[in-house]
C-alpha cells in the first residue's frame, strides 16, 4: 500500500470546492425552508377529515415518501421539462425533488407531533373556554413543537446529505466540483477522501447536536 | 333558593349506544350535588355534556333559566360560539389534571383569564396569586407541573378553573388518579370550596367524603337517576337493590347493616 | 401543452426495467444479509468493547451515517481501487458501500434496542448466575429484536431508495436502465414515470408491510401489559 498521498491538486481547487460547498449550502437552505412551509400546510391538511383535502395530501405524502429521492430529482430534470411550462435547469430541478421529499416527510413529522399531544389537554383548553384555534396555538403547538424538533432537525441532515445528489444532474455543488476536479487532476483518492471529510465536517456537529438535543428533551420529560 | 342549572330530559348516544336516557335534574345556587354509581353508568358523560365537552343528543340545557342553543324544527342546533362562552362560566377538573405541561402553575392557572377572558396582565396575575395561595400553593407558582406530586397538581387544576371566576364547578372522579395519601389534600380543597358557597357537580367514589359534603347524592344507574336525595336518604338507607349492591363494593363505606332489615 | 404520450416505446423495453429492477433488489438484498451483521458487531464493540475500540468504532458509525453515500460510493468505486491496487467492479463497489453505510445504520438501531431493555432484565439474569455473553444472548437480545424489527424494517426500506446511486457508476439498476431507455428513445418523460412508478408499487409495498408489522407489534406489546 506504498501510495503516496499528494492534496496539493485538491488545495490547488480550494476556490472551485469553496463554490461548490456554497451551493450546497444554498441548495440545502432553500429546500430546508420550502419543504418545512409546505410540510406544515401538507401535514396540517392530512390532519383534517374531509376527503376533499386530506386525499390529495395523503397521496402526495405517499408517493414521495415511497419513491427514492434520486428518482425524483431525475424525473423533474430529464422527464418534466417536457411538460413545464417554464423551463427547467438543474437548481430547479434538484431543489424541486429536495423540496417536496422534505415536505413529505415533514408532513409525517407535524401530524405525528400533534396526534402525540394527550387528548387531555385539548379538553383542558376547551374546558376553561378556549376556542379551537386557542387550543391549537396556545396548548397544543408549544408542546407537539418541542417534540417534533429532534426529527425536523435529522430531517435537515438527511437533506444536506440529499444535496450530493444533485452533481447526478451537474448542478454545480460540492460532490460535482469534486467529480471535475477528481478526473481533471487524476486524483480521486485525495478529491474523494476530502470531500467525504468536508461533509462530515458540516453535517456531523448538527448530528451530533440533534443527539444531545434529544437526551435533553428525553430527560426533562 | 335561586336555580342555577336545569337539566331538562337529556339523552346523549355515541352512535348505537344511547348513555343518558332522560336526565332531569335542577340545581341551585350553592348547592353541592354528588353523583354516584358504577363504572360506565353515564357519569362522565352527564357532566360533559352540562358544559359541552359533549353535545346532548336531545335535551336542553339551562343556564340562570336560559336555554343553551336554538331549538330548530329538527333539534337543538348549537353554535360553537356560544358553547365556549358557556364552557367559560362552567369551571371542569379532571382526573388526569390535564395540566399544561409547558407553562408553570401560575402561567397555568393565569391562561384562561389571559387567552380566554382576555384580562389584563395585572387582572391575571391577580386572580392567579389569589387562586393559588386558596388552594395553598403560591409557594409553588413557578413550579412546572412535573415538579409537582399528583396532589398538588390537582389543586392546580382546581384553581386553574376557579380563575374563570366560574358559576359552577364539575369534578370528575378527581381523586381516583392520586396515591391514597394524596387524596386528603384535594377532598379538603373541595370541601372548603363548597363551605365557601360554591355551586358543585361532584362525581366521586369517596362515599365519607360524599356524606360530609354533598347536600343531594344522585345513584346512577344506566343512564338514568335511579334514585336520589338527602346522603343519609341514598347513602345510609338506599331503597333501590342496586344502589345497596352498588354501596356493599365500597369497602371504606360500610352501611349500617342491622337498622336495615 | 400538446404533448403526446407514447408508453408503447416503453414497453417494447419493459424488459429491460424488470431486468433493472432485479438488479436493484439483488444490491438491496446482498447489502442487507452483509449489513445487518456488521451493524450488529458494530453495535457490540460500541456497546461492550474496551475504550480502545469503542471510540474508533464510534467515529465510523458517525462518519457514514453522516456522510453522502454517493461521496462513500464515489470513494469504494474511483479511489480504493487505486489505494489496494485490485479493480472493483460496479457491482462489488456498491456491495461494499451499501453494506458498511447501512451496517452503520443498523448498528444504531441494534444499540438502541439493546440499550432500551430495562437493567432490572440483566440483573435478573445475571443473579441466575448467566455470564455476560449468556444474558446478551438468551436475555438482553431477543427482547431487544422485537422492539427493533420495525426500525430495522425501515431501514431496509431506506436502503433499497439509496441503491438508485448505483445508477451513477453505470451498475444496470433500474434507474440506470431508465435512463439509457430514455436516451436512446427520446421518451425520457414515459420512461421515469414508469421506472418511478415501478419503484413506488415495490417501496409502497414493503412500506405497507412494515405498517402491517408494526401494528401486529404493537397490539403484541399493548397485550404484554
Ligand atoms: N366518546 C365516547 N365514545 C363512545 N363511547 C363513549 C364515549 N364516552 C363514553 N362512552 C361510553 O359511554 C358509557 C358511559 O361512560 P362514562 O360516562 O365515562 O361512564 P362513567 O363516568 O360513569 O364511568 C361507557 O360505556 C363508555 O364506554
Ligand atoms: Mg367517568
Amino acid at each position: 500500500m506504498g501510495y503516496q498521498f499528494d492534496f496539493s491538486a485538491v488545495i490547488g481547487n480550494w476556490k472551485l470546492l469553496l463554490i461548490g460547498l456554497q451551493n450546497s449550502i444554498i441548495l440545502g437552505a432553500t429546500c430546508l425552508v420550502l419543504g418545512l412551509s409546505l410540510g406544515l400546510i401538507v401535514g396540517g391538511m392530512r390532519y383534517m377529515r374531509a376527503p376533499i383535502v386530506n386525499w390529495p395530501a395523503t397521496a402526495f405524502v405517499e408517493v414521495f415518501r415511497n419513491t427514492p429521492v434520486l428518482v425524483q430529482i431525475m424525473w423533474f430534470f430529464f422527464a418534466f421539462p417536457i411538460i413545464s411550462p417554464v423551463e427547467i435547469n438543474a437548481f430547479t430541478a434538484a431543489s424541486l425533488g429536495l423540496t417536496l421529499n422534505t415536505a413529505a416527510f415533514s408532513a409525517e413529522i407535524f401530524r405525528a407531533g400533534i396526534r402525540s399531544v394527550e387528548k387531555g389537554q385539548w379538553e383542558a383548553g376547551k374546558a376553561i373556554g378556549m376556542t379551537y384555534i386557542q387550543q391549537l396555538r396556545r396548548i397544543v403547538l408549544p408542546q407537539a413543537i418541542r417534540r417534533m424538533l429532534p426529527a425536523f432537525m435529522n430531517r435537515a441532515v438527511e437533506l444536506m446529505k440529499m444535496t450530493s445528489l444533485a452533481s447526478v444532474i451537474a448542478y454545480g455543488e460540492l460532490m460535482h466540483k469534486a467529480k471535475q476536479i477528481s478526473t481533471l487532476e487524476f486524483n480521486p483518492i485525495e478529491m474523494y477522501t476530502v470531500v467525504a471529510l468536508i461533509f462530515f465536517a458540516l453535517i456531523f456537529p448538527l448530528a451530533l447536536f440533534v443527539q444531545r438535543f434529544e437526551l435533553k428533551l428525553k430527560d426533562s420529560g | 333558593m335561586t336555580e342555577i342549572l336545569r337539566l331538562r330530559n337529556l339523552h346523549k348516544s355515541f352512535g348505537p349506544l344511547e348513555v343518558l336516557k332522560g336526565i332531569d335534574l335542577a340545581v341551585a345556587q350553592g348547592e353541592v350535588i354528588v353523583l354516584i354509581g358504577a363504572s360506565g353508568s353515564g357519569k362522565s358523560t352527564l357532566l360533559r355534556c352540562i358544559n359541552f365537552m359533549e353535545i346532548p343528543t336531545s335535551g336542553r340545557v339551562f343556564l340562570h333559566g336560559t336555554p343553551v342553543g336554538r331549538q330548530t324544527s329538527s333539534g337543538v342546533s348549537y353554535v360553537e360560539r356560544e358553547l365556549t362562552q358557556i364552557r367559560a362560566r362552567i369551571g371542569m377538573v379532571f382526573q388526569h389534571f390535564n395540566l399544561f405541561p409547558h407553562m408553570t402553575a401560575l402561567q397555568n392557572v393565569m391562561e384562561g383569564p389571559r387567552t380566554v377572558l382576555k384580562c389584563s396582565p395585572d387582572e391575571c396575575r391577580n386572580r392567579a396569586d389569589n387562586q393559588l395561595r386558596k388552594v395553598g400553593l403560591e409557594w409553588k407558582a413557578d413550579a412546572y407541573p412535573s415538579q409537582l406530586s399528583g396532589g398538588q397538581q390537582q389543586r392546580v387544576a382546581i384553581a386553574r378553573a376557579l380563575a374563570m371566576e366560574p358559576e359552577i364547578m364539575l369534578f370528575d372522579e378527581v381523586t381516583s388518579a392520586l396515591d391514597p395519601e394524596l387524596v386528603g389534600e384535594v377532598l379538603i380543597t373541595m370541601k372548603e370550596l363548597a363551605d365557601e358557597g360554591m355551586t358543585m357537580l361532584i362525581v366521586t367514589h369517596e362515599l365519607g367524603f360524599a356524606y360530609s359534603v354533598a347536600d343531594r347524592v344522585l345513584f346512577l344507574a344506566d343512564g338514568n337517576v335511579l334514585e336520589q336525595g338527602s346522603p343519609p336518604e341514598v347513602l345510609t338507607y338506599p331503597k333501590e337493590e342496586a344502589t345497596k349492591n352498588f354501596l356493599r363494593g365500597h369497602s371504606s363505606f360500610r352501611l349500617p347493616e342491622p337498622q336495615l332489615d | 401543452m400538446g404533448y403526446e404520450w407514447d408508453f408503447l416505446v416503453v414497453l417494447r423495453d419493459f424488459d429491460l426495467l424488470l431486468l433493472g429492477l432485479v438488479n436493484t433488489l439483488k444490491v438491496t438484498v446482498l447489502a442487507l444479509v452483509l449489513g445487518v451483521p456488521i451493524g450488529l458487531a458494530l453495535a457490540l464493540l460500541r456497546l461492550y468493547g474496551n475504550l480502545v475500540v469503542r471510540a474508533p468504532v464510534g467515529l465510523l458509525i458517525e462518519f457514514l451515517r453522516t456522510t453522502p453515500p454517493i461521496a462513500q460510493l464515489f470513494w469504494f468505486f474511483f479511489a480504493l481501487p487505486i489505494l489496494t491496487g485490485i479493480e472493483i467492479d460496479p457491482f462489488r463497489a456498491s456491495i461494499l458501500t451499501f453494506a458498511l453505510q447501512s451496517s452503520a445504520f443498523f448498528a444504531e438501531v441494534f444499540r438502541g434496542g439493546i440499550v432500551s431493555i430495562d437493567t432490572g432484565q440483566w440483573e435478573a439474569s445475571k443473579a441466575l448466575g448467566m455470564s455476560r455473553n449468556e444474558s446478551l444472548r438468551r436475555i438482553i437480545l431477543p427482547q431487544a429484536v422485537k422492539r427493533m424489527i420495525p426500525a430495522f424494517l425501515e431501514r431496509a426500506i431506506e436502503l433499497m431508495k439509496t441503491t438508485t446511486l448505483v445508477s451513477t457508476i453505470s451498475y444496470a439498476d433500474l434507474l440506470y436502465q431508465a435512463n439509457s431507455i430514455a436516451q436512446s428513445t427520446y421518451r425520457s418523460l414515459e420512461v421515469f414515470s414508469i421506472a418511478a412508478a415501478m419503484y413506488f408499487l415495490v417501496i409502497f409495498a414493503c412500506s405497507m408491510i412494515v405498517r402491517y408489522i408494526e401494528a401486529r407489534l404493537a397490539i403484541a406489546s399493548e397485550a404484554a401489559h
